[in-house]
């Protein structure tokens, strides 16, 4: 239905819990949401068409769309909590430093901010060692500046967009660099610092927030976020506090079962249905 | 003995259901009137099985007379007021009311006048069982605009109610010392109405009761509804006094038999008690309400877990810890979850789940809500939803509606997007076509069309080996 349906291997996330090849997933009758934000839940500049369905992380999402006039809202949870269920701690995890996810923009927009005042910032907070992480667009770029001061630099891959340079990996990638850290933070408040939070880092969010050219705050922006998730900003917060926010944003304690999630993605039964699963309601 | 007493009707039955309701139940019925002591008169139509053995019968129509005739009763016919003549009895038996008991040959009398010609047959310290429709009761809020009957030749002139009918009783001679609110399918008194917990088993038990027919909406909404806000007495279709010198009878009469309480229990006649608690669809439709669907998600997954998982949700109630009663004989769990999803979307809830939330599909999500595979084309058919109920087919129709223009504008979507398509592939064609004129172009060709012939020779080779 949307292409941003296949960003960061979302589709493919929920292909593989629904029980379905994971490598090129169906199509997905809806719009799901594919990050965290203030408005309606999907990007500001999405077209809507009537009757297709949103697919949304939270209640609060939910309720917030449904006053902006938005209708056919279903709260599915991230496609990152179904990861995370889906892929056990392991037993000799071991957690040290920071992950650190500089506010980036995405595909043609532009950062504009001090790095080398963020960079010291950071070294003056951290405890431990850093991995910063880059989005595709800024690695190039910034990548070199950041490792001669010392951190440690990746970059989980590509998003995808248009159906082209699709990365079923991102997520994985996202969640496993999260395990290897005990703290996660970002200048401004995002996905990556909710999803660490749900991983069981603790998170921070503080330093610059920087901004992007030609920036527009529709929906109260980088003020309200502050207003509004107050507790979540500054060097340390209340990690058991973030963690109800993450849960809660990210709707990790109302994930779907698997028949649910299909019949509302339009999706088939696997050919090979797990029998636990069936009972005296299947009359297939 | 069929006694014609004047102002009979020669060509009528008020018992044959062409002239009006079908009177009360004798399964509700029998309780109130089991016992009454002394000469008992049983006036207008009765359910036959109901009439107390010596009785006498008072019915207008020849035709319901002579079906009532029996060797241990005396069957009177024609018109109250030709009754005087008659000795007073110890009890008066009318739970049908006063309106069928006059005829076209008597005068147009008065609700007030037709009551003082009952009394006048009663003894001084005898009793009264006397029916009283409800001009306000939700059977008539709910019915279509009515036709004139042969029954019509005048109309009542309520309204009466029971307020206007204790001070005319009590002076009378006869206090009323019960008052049921009259429900197909339940008799129900005062406490019984007034205790929350019992809510859900009511509720169920009036829908199920509830006559089926054209009228303006759905009544199970404004039973449940009523017997929320308190309001289920002065909605009945209608009340039964029991008045005079009588015990003040059950607490409530089902086609079960009374009911009773012991230490703070309810049961049924049977002995079994009485689940207390809401009925699971008035609850899920509560939830549908506060678009609370992981609340839904939770019911219907308690629900279809249990023994309980074929019982139509309206016939569940579900106690205070979460568990589910089944009040009907299951039937299979996927009729239960249909007729439940035929209630949401007539409730106007279909909204609250990806279009097109038809029957059939809603069943299906609704299964997936409690972790159960359902293909929407194994639902079985039922009844349509809302069939002659004017609010559910404006529901329906609503519903249709809204979900042509998203399919409309969904076909608009579809062919943006295969143009565009299409033109992608034109353009990746031609690129491929251009890549395929230059020089490693050429080659990659001929390397291709090299391996295809090889892949030919070798074949043919095999072939010939084979043969």
């Amino acid at each position: 239905m949307h292409h941003a349906n296949h960003y960061y291997g979302h589709s493919h996330v929920l292909a593989r819990y629904c029980g379905l090849a994971d490598a090129d997933p169906p199509r997905l009758r809806g719009y799901l949401q594919h990050g965290w934000n203030i408005g309606d839940g999907l990007a500001p500049d999405h077209e809507f068409v009537p009757g297709v369905p949103s697919f949304l992380w939270s209640e609060r999402t939910r309720r917030r769309a449904w006053s902006l006039g938005r209708r056919q809202l279903y709260v599915t949870g991230a496609p990152f909590a179904y990861l995370l269920a889906m892929q056990p701690v392991s037993a000799d995890e071991k957690r040290e430093g920071t992950i650190w996810y500089p506010f980036h923009g995405w595909e043609g927009q532009h950062v504009e901010g001090d790095h080398a005042a963020l960079m010291a910032e950071i070294r003056a907070t951290e405890p431990g060692p850093v991995t910063v992480c880059l989005y595709w667009q800024e690695y190039p770029k910034l990548r070199r500046r950041y490792e001669r001061a010392g951190f440690r630099v990746i970059c989980h891959g590509y998003r995808g967009g248009w159906w082209k340079d699709l990365d079923p990996g991102f997520l994985y990638r996202q969640l496993g660099e999260l395990r290897r850290h005990a703290r996660v933070a970002s200048n401004r408040l995002c996905s990556a610092v909710f999803y660490g939070a749900l991983a069981g880092c603790e998170p921070a969010v503080y330093g610059d927030p920087m901004h992007l050219r030609n920036e527009t705050s529709a929906f109260g922006g980088q003020q309200r976020i502050l207003r509004e998730w107050a507790g979540l900003h500054g060097a340390h917060v209340d990690p058991s506090l973030a963690r109800a926010i993450a849960v809660d944003e990210l709707g990790a304690d109302r994930l779907l079962s698997p028949p649910e999630l299909r019949r509302l993605l339009g999706w088939p039964m696997p050919r090979s249905v797990n029998d636990a699963e069936l009972t005296g309601v299947l009359t297939r | 003995m069929i006694q014609l007493i004047g102002g009979e009707m020669p060509h009528w039955s008020d018992l044959s259901g062409g002239h009006g309701p079908a009177p009360l139940d004798a399964a509700l019925a029998g309780p109130l009137v089991a016992g009454v002591p002394g000469r008992t008169l049983v006036a207008g139509p009765h359910d036959p099985a109901l009439l107390p053995a010596g009785a006498t019968v008072l019915v207008r129509g020849v035709a319901d007379a002579e079906a009532l005739d029996g060797p241990d009763r005396t069957v009177l016919c024609g018109s109250l007021e030709k009754l005087a003549a008659e000795p007073a009895f110890d009890t008066v038996i009318a739970l049908d009311g006063l309106g069928r008991l006059c005829t076209p040959e008597a005068p147009d009398l008065g609700w007030e006048e037709t009551l003082g010609l009952l009394l006048a047959v009663l003894k001084p310290g005898g009793r009264l069982l006397l029916g009283v429709p409800n001009e306000f009761g939700l059977d008539r809020l709910l019915a279509l605009p009515p036709s004139p009957a042969d029954t019509d030749w005048v109309t009542p002139d309520g309204p009466v109610t029971p307020v206007d009918l204790h001070p005319r009783l009590a002076g009378a001679g006869f206090p009323v010392v019960r008052e049921y609110a009259a429900y197909p399918g339940a008799l129900l008194g005062a406490e019984v109405l007034t205790d929350p917990g019992l809510r859900g088993f009511l509720g169920a038990a009036l829908t199920a009761a509830a006559p089926s027919g054209p009228r303006l909406a759905d009544p199970d909404r404004l039973v449940t509804g009523a017997l929320r806000h308190g309001l289920a007495a002065q909605l009945a279709p209608g009340w039964i006094l029991l008045a005079g010198d009588l015990p003040a009878g059950p607490a409530a009469v089902l086609p079960t038999g009374a009911v009773r309480r012991d230490g703070g229990v309810w049961f049924r006649a049977d002995g079994t008690p009485i689940p207390a608690g809401r009925t699971l669809e008035d609850l899920v439709l509560t939830a549908c309400g506060r678009r609370a669907l992981p609340a839904v998600r939770e019911l219907l997954t308690a629900w279809q877990d249990g023994p309980a998982a074929g019982v139509p949700a309206g016939q569940v109630v579900v106690d205070a810890a979460g568990a589910c009663h089944g009040l009907a004989a299951p039937s299979v769990p996927v009729s239960a979850l249909r007729s439940l999803a035929v209630r949401l979307i007539g409730g106007g809830y279909a909204d609250l789940w990806p279009s097109p939330a038809d029957e059939a599909e809603l069943t299906a999500l609704l299964a997936g809500m409690t972790g159960r595979e359902l293909d929407p084309h194994a639902v079985p058919d039922g009844p349509r939803p809302g069939a002659g109920s004017l609010r559910e087919l404006r529901v329906e129709r609503d519903r249709l509606e809204r979900e042509l223009a998203d399919a409309r504008a969904r076909h608009e979507f579809y062919e943006r997007t295969i143009a565009s398509r299409d033109a992608e592939l034109k353009r990746v064609r031609q690129v491929n076509a251009l890549l395929s004129a230059t020089v490693p172009g050429k080659a990659a060709n001929t390397v291709v069309d090299g391996l295809k012939a090889g892949r030919r020779a070798v074949r043919a080779v095999v072939r010939r080996t084979r043969d």
